[in-house]
């Protein structure tokens, strides 16, 4: 009986959903917002990746929230683990080979400038501060993997992660002072496709790069202390 | 003047700089809280005689709307963040001798992050961000309610994380859908748009917003995190959850029914619902044993009768509605405040434990009496004119339909009456008389704590200090056109 009053609540959501959906003209090009990012997204932001604009400079408080979002998850994962009792064992950690070893120290330095580039780079490439993040905190997972035993320094990591968010505020802030309003993108906008353009941009991008790729070590660092 | 957008931009960078001051000092970090909320205090209040005249409209990046995100600083906006602010602060200055173990550290950096969270929902314009912060203040309050790391609290944490992650997807996908069709995400631009909620991509995304906004909101039947979330997490966390962020759910309900979509033929449906979570909060509440879990399903009913009373869409309803909000804020953060040191002397939870407390700790008593008074609606506190404005405009409307209605919600009162009683009863008349050892709260908690009494009893004697604002915070729910112009011009 069960079943088939939910099959019959099923039926009825997914036909309302497809009457729903079938009125909606997804994927038009011509939607208003986004036509007007295209066209007048280089002019007014000076960065090449129009995405890149959106996210940090038409929409920046959605990404200052969002990096929020990120804090908040692993600041709670750290209070939630930080509030258990740590079993103590003495652990007895078996050496990765030799070939593992060489060649995460190796590989080590090259993710973390891959990162870079794609954090720094993001207002002109596919690619920007979140990305970018990931890829510098995917180096720490290798790290964790292969060189046991080492940890990420808790203190720089949350220097950094703190500093990331505070200058990205301080960026907003400083529009507000000179009375622009709050993230104003208060910079000259420089020579179109370089690296010196697009204003606050890329020094946001070059923030939130820093501030997620700590913050991600950081998470990996609680859940690897936690799986032991 | 103050820029709105400092309410939310100082306790975020705040909540940032804690690592910070960590390094400097252990000590100083849970002072910032109080520095942030402080503020914040202060800014919503300077700034509140000036939306109530005209919503001051701030347009982030320099951009204009619909292309940049706005925050919309009107009376129900700048209303709510004068209560968070004030309940917050209050809170905070209690967790300063309360919060003594776990990741303390931790614990501030959440607490600002939920106040901000919070903050933002209240007084952005633009439907995409009120989802992000939306998402702060939910994802910071699952891990406070795991804060104590213990069974109970980890088990409630998850079970809330998991309906609302469900109802966050919900509420992206009702976005999505809106954004699809529209191509915009700014609310007035979009509520432009929508004439009515006929045709199905309207109604959809309507029922996805209402759903999803709804869990946190704990409106019936989506409220089976509250009642083990509210009751295993710290008491001052169950202060903020039960006083802040089910209100903030609500009023993101509110906005998207009434500024959104203008959708009065929906709100029949949300009358009906608003009295069935009361009588279902207040029934379930009548049978427990545990006090904080009564208080939890005290909060369900007190959110249904303030759906209820903001449903009615009449000038008189909305005020009677935000007025009743506020009571029950200041009410229901009283009581879990009070009962967190009960607690935290006895070691249980079981209203039994609560006897001879009159005695042991005679001050908190006094506070939580006056609590409980106060939401059972008693003159002359606060939940007394309140609840009387409520039934007035119910009445006002002359219909059958609403007498019927109010005839129910009476009933709810008296269920709420017998119950609360009964903890009354426990604290003052019941258990030996011979124990004599006080063992009081200190005073970092006495102090917010009759702070919350004074509000009660100043407001509930002079109820005007509050109403005088209610009226322009009705009208900008009711007159949506009125939104539309002054944020598209």
């Amino acid at each position: 009986m069960r079943r088939i009053i939910a099959i019959a609540l099923l039926a009825i959501i997914v036909m309302g959903i497809s009457l729903a959906v079938r009125e909606i003209p997804f994927g038009k090009t011509d939607t208003k917002v986004g036509e007007y990012y295209l066209n007048e997204g280089r002019e007014e932001t000076g960065a090449a990746n129009i995405v890149t604009s959106v996210v940090v400079n038409y929409r920046g408080f959605d990404t200052l929230g969002e990096i929020a979002v990120l804090f908040t998850a692993a600041i709670g994962l750290g209070a939630v683990f930080g509030s258990r009792k740590k079993r103590k064992v003495a652990e007895e950690v078996e050496k990765s080979s030799l070939i593992v070893y060489t060649g995460c120290r190796f590989l080590f330095p090259v993710i973390l400038l891959v990162g870079a580039y794609i954090f720094i780079y993001g207002h002109l490439t596919p690619g920007g501060g979140f990305q970018g993040g990931a890829v510098v905190a995917s180096a720490f997972l290798l790290m964790y993997l292969t060189c046991r035993g080492k940890r990420v320094r808790d203190k720089s990591n949350k220097v950094v992660e703190s500093l990331g968010g505070l200058i990205f505020v301080g960026m907003g802030l400083v529009g507000l002072v000179i009375g622009k309003g709050f993230l104003f993108n208060f910079l000259p906008k420089g020579e179109f496709l370089t690296l010196f353009s697009a204003g606050i941009i890329p020094i946001i991008y070059i923030a939130i790069g820093f501030k997620v790729g700590a913050e991600l070590a950081g998470v990996l660092d609680n859940l690897i202390e936690e799986s032991k | 003047m103050v820029n709105p957008v400092l309410l939310i931009v100082v306790p975020l960078a705040l909540a940032f700089a804690v690592p910070l001051f960590g390094l400097i000092s252990k000590k100083i970090v849970k002072f910032l809280p109080v520095v942030a909320l402080l503020f914040n205090l202060i800014v919503s209040v300077m700034l509140l005689p000036k939306v109530m005249e005209q919503p001051i409209h701030v347009f982030i990046g320099g951009f204009s709307p619909p292309f940049c995100i706005n925050l919309v600083a009107g009376p129900i906006g700048i209303l709510f963040s004068v209560l968070i602010a004030l309940v917050g602060l209050l809170v905070s200055v209690y967790a300063l001798g309360y919060i003594k173990e776990g990741a303390i550290e931790k614990y501030h950096i959440l607490y600002l992050l939920l106040i901000t969270g919070a903050t933002g929902v209240v007084l952005t314009g633009d439907i995409f961000n009120l989802f992000v912060f939306f998402e702060i203040l939910c994802i910071s309050s699952y891990s406070l309610v795991a804060y104590l790391g213990n069974k109970a609290g980890i088990e409630s944490a998850v079970k809330y994380l998991l309906q609302g992650a469900l109802g966050s997807s919900l509420i992206l996908l009702g976005i999505g859908l809106l954004y699809a069709k529209y191509g915009t995400l700014n609310m007035a631009d979009l509520a432009g748009n929508i004439h009515s909620i006929k045709s199905f991509s309207n109604f959809l995304p309507l029922v996805l917003l209402v759903t999803g906004l709804g869990v946190e909101a704990a409106i019936f039947p989506l409220n089976a995190w509250l009642p083990d979330a509210h009751s295993s997490a710290p008491s001052s966390i169950s202060a903020i959850l039960s006083g802040i962020a089910i209100e903030v759910g609500l009023y993101a309900v509110v906005r998207v029914v009434f500024t959104i979509f203008g959708a009065s033929s929906f709100l029949v449906f949300l009358l009906f619902l608003g009295v069935l979570t009361l009588l279902i909060g207040e029934m379930s509440a009548f049978s427990q044993n545990n006090i904080k879990r009564m208080f939890a399903y005290s909060s369900i009913g007190q959110i249904g009768l303030i759906l209820f009373a903001l449903s009615i869409a009449t000038p008189d309803g909305v005020s009677a509605g935000f007025f009743q909000l506020i009571s029950h804020t200041l009410a229901k953060a009283l009581l879990f405040l009070a009962v967190g040191y009960m607690i935290y002397r006895t070691g249980s939870m079981d209203i039994s434990s609560l006897e001879g407390m009159g005695k042991k700790m005679p001050y908190t008593s006094l506070a939580f009496t006056i609590g409980v008074l106060s939401l059972v609606g008693m003159p002359p506190f606060i939940g007394f004119p309140s609840k009387l404005m409520i039934i007035r405009a119910a009445l006002l409307k002359q219909e059958t339909l609403f007498t019927v209605l109010v005839v129910l919600v009476l009933i709810a009162t008296v269920i709420e009456g017998a119950y609360f009683f009964r903890v009354i009863q426990a604290i003052y008349f019941r258990g030996e008389k011979s124990e004599k050892k006080r063992e009081g709260a200190p005073l970092s908690a006495l102090i917010p704590l009759f702070i919350f009494v004074g509000l009660i009893v100043v407001i509930g004697v002079y109820p005007k200090l509050v109403t005088n604002f209610l009226d322009s915070t009705a009208s900008e729910l009711l007159n949506r056109l009125d939104y539309i112009k002054g944020v598209i011009g």
